[in-house]
C-alpha cells in the first residue's frame, strides 16, 4: 500500500471525510424519518428538503463556546471528546466496505477481525462513563453509572450474537464470513441476526434501551455538560458508532457488500440505511425500560437465548450444512 | 344523608345552619375552639375529605372568617362549615385539622403564608407557596401594600437567588461523602418537571425521600381578580392553567351568577358543555401524550398535539383565540354563533380526527407491552389515600370510585344529557391513561348530545343562536358569597366568591384547584421506587404548575 494510498483512507475513504459525509446523512435521515412517523414535517426550508439544515446545526454548534463547568476535571472532560470518535472510527479499517479496496477484503485484513470489531465497540461506554465521571454534575454520574451496567449487561449478549456466524464458518476473517454467506446460511444465521439487533439497540442505546441518556430522567445523562465543539464531537463519535455497528451487523449476518444484481459499496450502504430504518421505527413506537427492567431482560431473557443460538448454529452446521 | 349532618352539627353552638344547594350542609359556629370536635364528629358521620381551607378578610368587621370545604367523597355530601376568628395577627388563629384530615395540610398552609392564620397543632406550619421576599407580610391581607412591596422588586429577587446558592451549597457541605446518598434537584429547569422542585434525597437509583418546593409559577390570581371587575376577572380565573382553558371560567361564571341571582338561557348552558368538554379533550391530548413523552416516546405527544389542533381550531373558531380563550363569561357565553352550522361542522371535523386515529390509538399505544412492563401495577393508591389526600378527577375515576362533579353536582347542562361514570378498576398509572382516553370518547360524545340538542331547539324556534347567548347581568353585585364547583380536566375545582354591596370587583375568590392535592401524595408514592419512575408516575397524576400555584 502506497503512502498516497494510505493518506486516502484517512482522509477520504472510509476515513474522515467518509465519516463526516455520514454523519450529515445519518442526522438528517434520523430526523426526516422521525418526523414523518410524528405526522410533522421536520427540517423543510434549508436546502431541497431541508437536506442543509443539519449541516447549518453542525456549524452552528462548532461556532458556539465549549463550555468547561469550574467542578468538572479539566482534562479528563476535555480529551474524551477527542478520544471518543477516534476509537469509534478504528473498527472501519476492518470492515470490508468496497469491492474495489484491497481485493475487497477491509484494509487491515486479518484473521481476528471479528474480535477486533467487537472489542473495539466495547471500550466504547468506558470512555462514555469518563465523561460523566469527569463533568462533576450529579445527573451525568447517574448517566455514566448506566452507561457501566447496561454495558456490562448487554455486551454479553451481543459478543456472543456476534460469535454464531463465527462458528458457522470457522473463521474470524470478516471478508471470509460475509463471502461464505449464502441465502441458506443467513437463515440459518437469522435467530442470531434478531439477537445481536436487540443487544445493538442495547450497546447503542437506542429505545426502549436509551436508559444512560434519558432526557425525563437524569437530563441527557452524560452529555448534560457538554456543549459547543465538545458535543458535535461526541455526536459524532455517536453516529459513527452507529455506522460501525451497522456495518458489522451486516458484514457478519447480511453478506455485506454482496448484492443480488451486483457487488458494491452502494448495496452495503442500502443494507445499513434499512437497518437504521428498523432502528429508527422501534424508537418511533416503544418507550423506555426502567434500568431494572433492562438488566432483568439482559439477564434471564437475551443472554440465556444468546448461548441457545449457539448451540443451534453448531447443530446445523454439523447436521444441516454438513461441514 | 343530609338530615344526619345536620344532627351532628346541631350538637354544637352554631349561628345557623342551612341547606345550600342539593347537597351542602351550610353552617356557621360560634366557639373556634370547637372546631376540633366538630370535625371529629363530621369524620365519624363519613365525611372525611377536606376540598380546602378559605380565609376571608373582612377589613371593616375587623374578623377574619375562615371556610372549610369539606366533602364525602363516597356519598357526596359537602359541609360548608364557617367560624370567625380576631383579625389581630397576635390573636388570629385556628386549631389545624390537618392531624384529622391530611387533606388540609397545605391548604392551611397556604393560608397562614398569605393571610397570617395560624394553624395550632399543624404538624409542620411553614411558609408555603410565596416567595421568601412575602414571608411575614401576608400578602392576601386586605391592608397589604403591593404598591410599596413592588419598589423592592430587584433586591427581593437577587435575595432570592442568594437564598438559592446558599442552600445548595449546605446541602454540598453535609453531604456524607462516604455515603452514596445524594440530593437532586428534580426541577424547576428539569425536562419533566415543569416549575415544580422536587428535592429528591436518592441512593443511588433508590428514592428515599422527596421534598417538595413549589411557587415557582406563583402569579396571585386570587389576588389579582379582586382589582378586576367581574367580567374582567374571567381574564385572571383563565390562567390558572391553559390546558382546560374553559372549565374554569364556567365555574366563575357559575359562581357569580349565583351571587346576583340570574338563570342563564338553555342554549348559552349547553354552549358550556360543548367548550367546556372541548377544553377538556385539549387538556386531556396533551397529558395523554405527555405520559409517553416521560418514557421518551415522543411520537404519541406529536400525534396528539396534532389532533388538538383540531380541538384548538374550534376555540378559534369561537373565540378568535386558541388558547387563551376568555370565551365563558357570567351570565352565559361571550359571543353570539352567527353560523351555528359553521361552527358545528369545525366541532365535528375534530371529533372525526380523533375518531379516524382510534384504531391506531389503541393499537400501538394503549396496548403497547413496553408501556404496560413500566406502567402495570405501579403507582396504586386505593379508596382510603383518595379520602385522606382528597384526590378526585380522572385519577380517582381510575381506582374506580364515582367522582364526577358533573354527575354529582350537575352543572350547565350536564343534567339533561344522556351519561354515566366512566372508571377503571385497578388505578395504577396505565389505568390512569387508559382513563384519559375513555374520558375522551365520553367528551365527543357529550359535545355530540349537546350539538343535537342546540339543533333541535334552533329547528323549533326555542333557541335563537344569535341573541340567546348572554343575559343581562347587573354592572354592581348585591353582597353575597357563592361555591362553585366544576369537574375540571384534571378533577374538582372549587371556587368560594365573596362580594360586598354594590361592589364591581370581587371581594375575595379561593380558587381550589387539584393539583395541590395531587401533588401530596407524591412522597408516600414513590418512596423505595427508583429514578425512572419519577417521571412516569409524577406524569401520571396529572398534576400542572399553573394550578398548583395559581
Amino acid at each position: 500500500m502506497g503512502f498516497g494510498e494510505i493518506l486516502f483512507h484517512i482522509f477520504v475513504f472510509p476515513g474522515l471525510l467518509f465519516l463526516l459525509a455520514w454523519t450529515f446523512f445519518a442526522f438528517y435521515f434520523f430526523r426526516k424519518a422521525l418526523a414523518y412517523m410524528h405526522r410533522r414535517v421536520g427540517p423543510h426550508y434549508n436546502g431541497p428538503a431541508g437536506s442543509l439544515q443539519t449541516v447549518y446545526d453542525i456549524f452552528k454548534l462548532l461556532g458556539k463556546e465549549s463550555i468547561t463547568p469550574r467542578t468538572a476535571d479539566t482534562y479528563l472532560f476535555n480529551i474524551i471528546p477527542i478520544l471518543t470518535p477516534v476509537i469509534a472510527s478504528l473498527p472501519v479499517i476492518l470492515i470490508p466496505w468496497t469491492p474495489w479496496i484491497n481485493n475487497g477484503h477491509g484494509i487491515l485484513d486479518t484473521d481476528y477481525g471479528l474480535l477486533g470489531i467487537v472489542v473495539l465497540i466495547g471500550v466504547e461506554p468506558f470512555l462514555l462513563f469518563l465523561t460523566g465521571f469527569g463533568s462533576d454534575n450529579k445527573y451525568s454520574f447517574l448517566g455514566g453509572m448506566r452507561v457501566l451496567v447496561q454495558m456490562l449487561s448487554m455486551e454479553a449478549a451481543f459478543f456472543l450474537a456476534a460469535l454464531s456466524p463465527a462458528l458457522l464458518f470457522g473463521t474470524m476473517n470478516l471478508y471470509d464470513i460475509q463471502s461464505s454467506n449464502g441465502f441458506g446460511t443467513t437463515l440459518i444465521l437469522l435467530p442470531g441476526a434478531a439477537l445481536f439487533v436487540v443487544a445493538m439497540l442495547g450497546i447503542l442505546q437506542q429505545p426502549p434501551f436509551n436508559i444512560p441518556e434519558a432526557e425525563q430522567e437524569i437530563v441527557y445523562g452524560f452529555y448534560t455538560e457538554y456543549s459547543g465543539t465538545n458535543y458535535v464531537l461526541l455526536k459524532f463519535a455517536e453516529f459513527v458508532e452507529f455506522l460501525v455497528v451497522s456495518a458489522a451487523a451486516v458484514v457478519l449476518f447480511f453478506g455485506g457488500y454482496h448484492g443480488i444484481l451486483m457487488d458494491s459499496f452502494w448495496c452495503l450502504f442500502l443494507k445499513i440505511s434499512l437497518l437504521l430504518f428498523v432502528i429508527l421505527v422501534v424508537r418511533a413506537a416503544n418507550p423506555r425500560l426502567r434500568l431494572d427492567q433492562m438488566l432483568k431482560f439482559s439477564w434471564s431473557w437475551l443472554t440465556p437465548a444468546a448461548i441457545l443460538n449457539l448451540v443451534w448454529v453448531a447443530f446445523a452446521k454439523i447436521y444441516l450444512v454438513g461441514m | 344523608m343530609m338530615e344526619n349532618i345536620k344532627k351532628v352539627l346541631s350538637q354544637f353552638e352554631t349561628e345557623y345552619i342551612e341547606d345550600y344547594k342539593t347537597n351542602y350542609v351550610k353552617a356557621k359556629f360560634k366557639n373556634p375552639s370547637d372546631l376540633l370536635d366538630i370535625i371529629q364528629a363530621l369524620i365519624d358521620e363519613g365525611v372525611k375529605s377536606c376540598s380546602t381551607v378559605s380565609p376571608t378578610d373582612f377589613l371593616e368587621d375587623n374578623r377574619m372568617e375562615v371556610n372549610y370545604f369539606l366533602e364525602d367523597m363516597i356519598t357526596h355530601r359537602n359541609v360548608w362549615l364557617k367560624v370567625d376568628i380576631p383579625r389581630e395577627l397576635e390573636e388570629c388563629e385556628i386549631d389545624s385539622i390537618t392531624p384529622l384530615m391530611p387533606s388540609a395540610d397545605w391548604h392551611e398552609l397556604e393560608s397562614y403564608s398569605t393571610f397570617g392564620v395560624k394553624f395550632k397543632g399543624h404538624p409542620d406550619l411553614r411558609y408555603f407557596l410565596i416567595s421568601t421576599d412575602y414571608y411575614g407580610l401576608y400578602p392576601f391581607r386586605r391592608d397589604f401594600d403591593y404598591l410599596e412591596h413592588e419598589k423592592k422588586l430587584n433586591e427581593n429577587i437577587a435575595e432570592i437567588t442568594n437564598e438559592y446558592h446558599d442552600e445548595y451549597e449546605e446541602e454540598q457541605k453535609n453531604a456524607d461523602p462516604e455515603s452514596s446518598q445524594t440530593i437532586l434537584n428534580w426541577g424547576p429547569t428539569h425536562p419533566a418537571s415543569g416549575p415544580i422542585r422536587l428535592k429528591v434525597t436518592a441512593d443511588g437509583e433508590i428514592i428515599k425521600k422527596i421534598d417538595l418546593d413549589i411557587g415557582y409559577v406563583w402569579r396571585a390570581l386570587e389576588d389579582l381578580v379582586t382589582r378586576k371587575d367581574f367580567i374582567g376577572a374571567i381574564v385572571a380565573v383563565e390562567r390558572v392553567c391553559f390546558m382546560d382553558n374553559t372549565n374554569p371560567m364556567i365555574c366563575y361564571a357559575q359562581a357569580v351568577e349565583e351571587i346576583a341571582g340570574k338563570e342563564i338561557t338553555p342554549f348559552a348552558r349547553y354552549m358550556r358543555v360543548i367548550l367546556g368538554e372541548v377544553g377538556r379533550s385539549a387538556s386531556h391530548l396533551v397529558a395523554m401524550g405527555g405520559f409517553f413523552g416521560n418514557m421518551g416516546l415522543m411520537t404519541f405527544m406529536m400525534w396528539m398535539l396534532d389532533i388538538r389542533e383540531a380541538y384548538l381550531d374550534v376555540l378559534d373558531n369561537y373565540s378568535g383565540a386558541r388558547i387563551a380563550t376568555a370565551c365563558v363569561e357570567p351570565g352565559g357565553v361571550r359571543y353570539p354563533l352567527e353560523d351555528y352550522k359553521a361552527f358545528f361542522a369545525s366541532v365535528r371535523k375534530a371529533l372525526a380526527k380523533l375518531q379516524k386515529h382510534d384504531a391506531e390509538i389503541e393499537g400501538i399505544f394503549m396496548k403497547n407491552p413496553l408501556m404496560a412492563t413500566r406502567a402495570k401495577g405501579a403507582g396504586i393508591f386505593d379508596r382510603d389515600d383518595m379520602e385522606k389526600y382528597y384526590l378526585c378527577g380522572p385519577i380517582a375515576r381510575a381506582i374506580g370510585e364515582k367522582v364526577d362533579v358533573r354527575l354529582d353536582e350537575p352543572y350547565a347542562a350536564y343534567g339533561d344529557l344522556d351519561m354515566d361514570y366512566e372508571l377503571e378498576q385497578t388505578g395504577d398509572a396505565r389505568d390512569r391513561l387508559l382513563m384519559l382516553y375513555r374520558e375522551m370518547k365520553q367528551s365527543a360524545d357529550l359535545i355530540e348530545q349537546a350539538m343535537k340538542k342546540i339543533e333541535e331547539g334552533i329547528e323549533a324556534e326555542e333557541m335563537n343562536p344569535q341573541k340567546d347567548h348572554m343575559v343581562k347581568m347587573p354592572r354592581k353585585m348585591p353582597a353575597g358569597e357563592a361555591v362553585s364547583r366544576v369537574e375540571w380536566a384534571r378533577g374538582e375545582m372549587l371556587m368560594h366568591l365573596v362580594t360586598m354591596e354594590k361592589s364591581s370587583s370581587p371581594y375575595r375568590l379561593k380558587i381550589k384547584a387539584p393539583s395541590l392535592n395531587h401533588t401530596l401524595i407524591l412522597d408516600p408514592m414513590l418512596r423505595g421506587k427508583t429514578l425512572s419512575d419519577i417521571s412516569l408516575l409524577y406524569g401520571s397524576m396529572n398534576i400542572c404548575q399553573g394550578d398548583l400555584d395559581r
